[in-house]
């Protein structure tokens, strides 16, 4: 058989459905299938090659093809990407229905997460973590997560536009070769950071046609100041690697590296293992293994427990925060301090004269206030841990206090033990320079032709290189991206990208392992990659990305002849990472001098601050039109469909501002309305405003929704900067929020103890709690047989990032409700995030809480319900039998954490065909007026026991025992901090339960007799004597 | 007894007579009958005005509801914490609207309370219409009523094989409410019998004389018949006196049985029964004084009647005082964290201003009626009684919403706000209250004649034993 491909289907005279801009959709894919023209169109045999199969057409044809593959069924993943087999005789290993799962890479902010993709019938549907990535340890972040609903996105761009009308690529193909682009000296490249050893090699074939071309990697949440401050430090390109692992005290100088960082999944796991006390659990296990009842024995016990928890406690590293705006990090930290962007510069400066690791420097600050002694506490704790701290900065944090953290880890002896020096290519210019260079090239009209591939410039660049303009004076300006944004409509001309997972591309993680970025799906709207598009301008031999990555690695890969690279290059996409391509430990040594001249250019902030951080939604906008990111809580603000100037509450309160109150920032000519929050815990003086909202140019999602920064965010002021004003205006924003109370009321809802005192008496969590002895009349239900599932959280390594919140969302099908229900109180989120105040208002700490349903064994919500539409599973599951709910809302008025979530409308009203891809077809789309709830995800219980009776029967063997972790709850899957352990109950064996025998386990509303399933190791915070 | 009579004879002053002014057998039945006499080309104007105003209410009902059944409860406020709002106030009102019928018709009638009968047949009446009202509720509060319709009866089915869930109270509720339902209907009709015989041997028209015929169910009024009729409604009222205090006591299970703080507590039945009792005597007198006032009934409906009404609101009103100052004081005594901050929540938190307003309207009110003078001024008891069923519906309300929109986790809190659906729903079921009142009114005999009869008889054996004496 040969290989089929699949030609323009315009061109083929294949039925097209509708004008392309509609919303006609055909009703079914059956309707579609039994045209006459659709029959026919199938059966043909054809000739050209896959690729070109959609180029000018609307993504319909490709559901259309989606729907062909139904009858042709080889999609499987459609990979290697040109074959499509027919399974008339049925493809090997496949199973229809089954999932598969897929290595593959998403590449952001300069590096690429290594991620396993679920595939349902050749369509992604989930995203998880490879574990066997060194970035991702087989977690993966929100992002990640929702970046499945991304590739689904309706609004994508589909078609090639020409000065804003819909074009073909061949006309593109066209003018880029009348362009007279001679030695290159008019040409540029924009790009976002790229890790892409591809790209790297292609761009080099560019540069060797085009030798004055230009490339410019500019990323709006840039990491540069990382680069540039071990630059100065170390005087050569150095990267540092934290090893946090091994770190007992770890101070963070605005670096939000539990949350927002590119490198946050594997910083997150390698901090969340100095936070896990679980080895004690196990010892406890066995002690409750060999029980006796013999007072002297059980005391000796109890006091050996005591003991034994010390122990580990004391192991417990120590988190100091300094920062002005609440972070995730800020909110795991045992001490924070919050300041204005300015004094971090001056903190750094102090700390760093105090341990004397820069020669001459003295501390400029008397030690009198609560920022005095905190510096003179954490300079004595560095000292005492040389060699076993470390000092990280943040990416928003100038080159100067990576320079001193650097400076302070290698004078504690850091550098090589907690702080590992890579080599790093020494940076050319740095990107800001060069944006500016190039608006000033443009402007005296050098740069004939712009290539931008990937990103949003015009809404992204700083504000006063004014690109939006700039832009149009290029003769020809390309724009390659996945929306037709901001950018794809102030340049010549627009190529629809090809999404992450619909293409071949490659990528480093940030050790330098490299990983083939395989497609899931065939390019769904025939866009292009990156890597294309450069091939395109360098005119390579191979234009189509398989083979430009097949290429390259074929260079590379071991392997004396064909066979063997073959075998190797197999291997890479099987496991997703390429062995052997770590990079290598380096030395580093410190230029003092280099750092003490730089200190002396420090200045003192003036007037009000304000500081600019990435959403943790849209990123830096990227992300605006994705709904579950839209609609997913800001960890600390609880916002959704929305950013605002967060301000402290005492500023608040000398402004006179109120939540929600409109107020103009301005500077010079730029100038911002905004609505205003108050944010506990944030630095007085000053305001942080999340980049990415506002846009103006976007899908139905994100169009207008919250503030552009962006438009008061300039070259000088690009993280942070002084001397605005802020002026209140008329007029009231309503924010929505996802928790409207932050505080605790005195409830030991989440229960938490200093390190200290948990020593002494490790009952101390139990007894926070006064549980009434609880009798029935009757006899308790005994779930003493087969699996019984049960869950335990660590409350101590939950940082609160909101991971398992989209991975819950994508592998539930849970729909978002927008802002108007949000506010109504409506959102869906079986999985929620609790975050809770504790202290003073001007300076709280904060405490997070994952919160899924109990599973409570004697649920309130079970006996309540008039249908019986939920009830108990034999193995402890509150199941919910949707089809029998009739929707009385009782069960959800009965529930005590009110993790019950009623459709109140159809929230699938709005939902389109295409994004109906995105399903995971093992879990049911609820329909309006029924109750839906977190069930463990049954389903992958059930798939896993499928599969073991499956396999039994094939074997002819007894059905075996399901084993410890064999099961992953989707949140507990992508856990970055591994908080969450799921399991059988029954099995003494099982992590959970030995969790559940820790001293730190307790039960929510213990006192209500409801024996919920998920419990909670308690919060243990390691503050240092000396601050108290 | 006479000889007590006499020698007590000041007493008739303190007692006054149940029927006034010169009545005798025919003019009662012709004060009842003849309203509903009325040629239709007849009605009087006002009627039709009236009954054009309640049916478009109704109507409009009939287009929320329609809105609401095709768009889902999201048009409603409801939301999470708050699951249940306005829909299940409005059903615990209308329900408890219903009691008075019952209790007077039932209860008053086994305690022999001989001031009931003129009162009894529109209050019976009432219980229907508000049990109407209130059903409503319990099928369109429901995501999906078209299930809801018969999954929550237990109906032999096929196609799923299953119960209800016997341990839920809102099956509970169904049967308690449905049982209610029934039982007040027949009570109801058995009472009519006669009176629609009466109706029967007047009507000149033979369609309107068919239409009785069979609706009088044959009768003939001969002793045999009024012997069975007697026993009949002996049963009848013994069956429905528990009903009285089950309904709501079960109604109040809904909220008693639950886990949530300002819902889990043993006080709710009788709390329950005496608001029930308190509002629907409310109701009964809101209505009975336009009604007494516009048919001339003045001399059926006595002040007498009033004025016990007005003692039984009295007694009952202090009874739901007492009951919310022991919800306060247990939540205290109790040393439970989360009932004591749901009180303080409900007196302090964002929905004081309901609780205010129930406070003031069902504790103050009716204290006012201590005094004679208040309590037999018919303008000062159509104010309290319309004060009072405000003051009930924001009981409901406080109860359910400040219950739910805090409880147990602070991080799932919330409020709760209607929509216009909810105000309009609320709205349309006065709609349809209104309208069969209106219809009752036209077409029946808002007074138990042949009770009436009976009544008048003692009086005139009394009156004539003591001109005898």
């Amino acid at each position: 058989m040969n290989l089929i491909s699949i030609t323009n289907t315009k061109q083929n005279g294949a039925p097209v459905l509708g004008d392309v801009t509609g919303k006609s959709y055909w009703r079914s894919l059956n309707q579609l299938a039994d045209t006459a023209d659709f029959k026919q169109w199938v059966t043909r045999e054809f000739s050209s090659t896959a690729t070109d199969l959609l180029d000018g057409n609307s993504r319909r044809t490709v559901l259309k093809l989606m729907a062909a593959s139904f009858g042709l069924a080889g999609l499987t993943a459609c990979r290697p990407v040109a074959h499509i087999l027919p399974n008339t005789k049925g493809v090997e290993d496949y199973i229809p229905g089954a999932a598969t799962f897929y290595s593959t890479a998403m590449p952001m902010n300069g590096v690429v997460n290594g991620l396993l993709v679920e595939t349902h019938d050749g369509r992604p549907t989930k995203i998880e973590g490879n574990p066997d990535h060194p970035m991702s340890l087989g977690a993966a972040n929100s992002f990640a997560q929702a970046s499945v609903l991304g590739l689904y996105d309706p609004d994508r761009s589909k078609v090639v536009l020409e000065a804003g009308k819909e074009s073909t690529f061949e006309k593109f193909e066209a003018a880029l070769k009348a362009a007279n682009l001679a030695d290159g000296s008019g040409l540029r490249f924009v790009t976002l950071a790229n890790a892409s050893p591809t790209f790297t090699w292609l761009k080099s074939q560019v540069l060797a046609k085009y030798p004055k071309a230009g490339f410019i990697e500019y990323e709006p949440i840039s990491h540069d100041a990382m680069r540039e401050g071990a630059e100065m430090a170390f005087g050569t390109g150095v990267a540092i690697h934290k090893q946090l692992d091994k770190a007992k005290i770890i101070v963070s100088l605005d670096y939000d590296f539990l949350g927002l960082d590119a490198l946050s999944i594997m910083l997150t796991k390698l901090f969340s293992k100095g936070r896990k006390l679980a080895e004690e659990s196990e010892e406890e296990g066995e002690h409750a293994a060999a029980e006796h009842k013999d007072e002297k024995t059980e005391n000796k016990k109890v006091e050996h427990a005591a003991e034994h928890a010390a122990e580990k406690a004391a192991e417990m590293n120590r988190l100091y925060s300094v920062e002005t705006n609440y972070s995730l990090t800020g909110g795991m930290a045992d001490h924070r301090l919050r300041l204005k962007p300015s004094e971090i510069v001056t903190f750094a400066r102090d700390l760093a004269a105090k341990l004397g690791a820069v020669p001459g420097l003295n501390v400029m600050q008397p030690a009198t206030d609560k920022r005095g002694k905190f510096l003179d506490a954490l300079a004595k704790d560095l000292k005492a841990h040389s060699g076993e701290c470390i000092v990280m900065a943040g990416p928003k944090q100038p080159a100067i206090v990576h320079a001193l953290a650097h400076s302070i880890n290698a004078s504690l002896g850091n550098i090589g033990k907690t702080a590992i020096a890579w080599a790093s290519t020494k940076g050319e210019v740095s990107p800001l320079d060069a944006m500016r260079t190039l608006a000033g090239e443009i402007n005296s009209g050098k740069v004939q032709a712009l290539m931008i591939l990937g990103g949003n410039p015009v809404y992204t660049a700083p504000a006063d290189l004014n690109f939006a303009d700039a832009i149009k004076k290029v003769p020809l300006s390309v724009h390659l991206g996945l929306d037709a944004d901001e950018t794809a409509m102030a340049a010549k001309w627009h190529i629809p990208e090809a999404h992450y997972l619909e293409s071949w591309g490659d990528g480093r993680a940030v050790d330098g392992t490299a990983t083939i970025q395989q497609p899931l799906i065939e390019a769904m709207y025939g866009g292009k990659s990156a890597i294309e598009m450069l091939a395109l301008v360098a005119g390579t031999k191979d234009q189509r990305g398989y083979d430009l990555v097949r290429t390259y690695w074929s260079g590379q890969l071991p392997g004396k002849d064909t066979t063997a690279k073959d075998q190797a290059w197999r291997e890479a996409l099987h496991s997703g990472v390429i062995p052997g391509t770590k990079t290598a430990e380096s030395k580093a040594t410190l230029d003092g001098k280099s750092v003490g001249a730089q200190v002396a250019k420090i200045a003192d902030g003036k007037g009000f601050e304000i500081a600019f951080y990435p959403s943790s939604q849209a990123y830096d906008g990227r992300f605006a039109n994705n709904g579950w990111l839209q609609e997913l809580p800001d960890p600390m603000t609880k916002l959704v469909w929305g950013n605002a100037l967060l301000i402290s509450p005492k500023y608040a309160k000398d402004q006179g501002l109120a939540d929600g109150d409109m107020v103009t920032v301005s500077k010079g000519n730029l100038k911002l309305d905004v609505a205003v929050m108050t944010q506990p815990g944030h630095a007085d003086g000053c305001g942080s405003i999340a980049l990415g909202f506002g846009r103006t140019v976007c899908g139905r999602v994100g169009k207008g929704v919250g503030f552009n920064a962006y438009a008061i965010r300039t070259t000088n002021d690009f993280w942070s900067g002084d001397g605005f004003t802020i002026t209140k205006t008329a007029g009231k924003h309503v924010h929505a929020t996802t928790q409207e109370h932050g505080l605790m009321e005195g409830r030991p809802v989440v229960r938490e103890a200093k390190i200290d005192d948990y020593k002494k008496t490790p009952k101390i969590i139990e007894e926070m709690n006064e549980v009434p002895l609880l009798k029935s009349i009757y006899e308790d239900l005994k779930y003493d047989k087969g699996n019984q599932w049960g869950m335990s959280i660590d409350l101590n390594s939950c940082t609160g990032c909101n991971a398992c919140v989209v991975a819950c969302q994508s592998e539930n099908n849970i729909p978002i409700v927008g802002k108007e229900q949000v506010l109504k109180g409506r959102e869906m989120h079986w999985l929620r995030m609790d975050r809770y105040y504790t202290g003073d208002e001007n300076d709280p700490q904060v405490v997070t809480q994952a919160l899924p349903c109990l599973q409570c064994e004697n649920a309130p919500c079970e006996n309540v319900c008039p249908v019986a539409a939920t009830n108990h599973s034999p193995e402890g599951l509150n199941d919910m039998a949707y089809n029998r709910c009739v929707g009385t809302r009782y069960c959800a008025n009965n529930c005590p954490v009110k993790v019950r979530h009623f459709n109140f409308l159809n929230w699938h009203k709005t939902t389109e065909e295409v994004q109906k891809m995105s399903f995971n077809p093992n879990v049911t789309v609820r329909m309006r007026g029924i109750m839906e709830k977190c069930t463990y995800c049954v389903q992958r219980i059930q798939e896993t026991k499928i599969q073991i009776k499956a396999e039994a029967r094939a074997a002819g063997k007894e059905i075996r025992a399901i084993k410890d972790g064999e099961i992953k709850t989707a949140c507990q899957q992508t856990c970055p901090a591994d908080a969450i352990v799921f399991g059988n109950i029954n099995d003494p064996n099982s992590q959970v339960a030995k969790l559940k025998k820790h001293e730190r386990n307790y039960a929510l509303l213990a006192e209500l007799n409801i024996k919920p399933r998920t419990t909670y190791l308690a919060k243990l915070r390691n503050p240092n004597p000396e601050l108290g | 007894m006479a000889d007590l009579a006499i020698k007590h004879n000041p007493l008739l002053e303190t007692n006054p007579p149940l029927v006034q002014g010169p009545q005798d057998y025919n003019s009662v039945t012709e004060v009842v009958s003849s309203p509903t006499e009325i040629p239709l080309n007849k009605t009087p104007l006002r009627w039709y005005i009236a009954i054009g105003i309640t049916s478009s209410i109704l109507g409009m009902m009939g287009l929320v509801l329609t809105y609401l059944v095709a768009t889902g409860i999201g048009v409603w406020g409801n939301n999470r914490p708050v699951g249940w709002a306005w829909d299940i106030t409005n059903f615990v009102f209308w329900i408890g609207i219903g009691h008075a019928g019952t209790l007077i018709s039932a209860i008053l009638f086994l305690f022999r309370q001989k001031w009931r009968t003129s009162i009894n047949r529109s209050a019976e009446a009432m219980t229907l219409f508000a049990v109407a009202c209130a059903a409503i509720f319990p099928l369109f509060h429901t995501g999906r009523p078209w299930r809801a319709a018969y999954w929550l009866l237990p109906l032999p089915n096929t196609d799923l094989n299953m119960w209800q869930n016997f341990r839920s109270p809102l099956i509970w509720d169904v049967f308690a409410v449905s049982t209610y339902g029934t039982v007040s209907l027949l009570f109801w009709f058995v009472g009519l019998v006669p009176d629609l015989a009466t109706l029967r041997d007047r009507a000149v028209d033979n369609v309107r004389k068919k239409i009785f015929a069979v609706a009088s169910l044959g009768w003939r009024g001969t002793a045999k018949a009024w012997r069975h009729y007697e026993a009949a409604y002996l049963i009848l009222a013994g069956i429905s006196t528990p009903l009285v205090l089950s309904v709501h006591s079960i109604v109040s299970f809904d909220f008693a049985t639950s886990v949530i703080p300002g819902w889990h507590t043993t006080i709710f039945p009788p709390y329950f029964v005496a608001g029930a009792v308190f509002s629907g005597f409310a109701m009964v007198m809101t209505l009975m004084l336009i009604a007494r006032w516009v048919m001339k009934l003045e001399n059926l409906i006595t002040m007498k009647h009033l004025e016990n009404m007005n003692k039984i609101i009295l007694v009952t009103g202090s009874i739901v005082g007492y009951a919310y100052a022991t919800e306060f004081f247990i939540a205290w005594y109790s040393g439970n964290a989360y009932e004591r901050f749901t009180f303080i929540n409900r007196a302090f938190g964002p929905y004081a201003w309901a609780y205010w307003t129930m406070v003031s309207c069902n504790v103050i009110t009716p204290q006012f009626f201590w005094f004679k003078k208040l309590r037999t001024s018919i303008p000062v008891m159509f104010v309290l009684s319309i004060v009072v069923n405000i003051g009930m519906w924001f009981e409901r309300f406080v109860i359910i919403v400040t219950s739910l929109h805090r409880d147990y986790l602070p991080s799932s809190w919330g409020y709760f706000r209607p929509t216009w659906v909810d105000i309009c729903l609320f709205i349309g079921t006065f709609g349809l209250f209104l309208t069969l009142f209106l219809l009752f009114c036209r077409f029946l005999p808002v007074i138990a004649i042949s009770e009436v009869k009976g009544v008048l008889a003692q009086q005139r054996h009394q009156a004539h034993e003591e001109a005898a004496h």
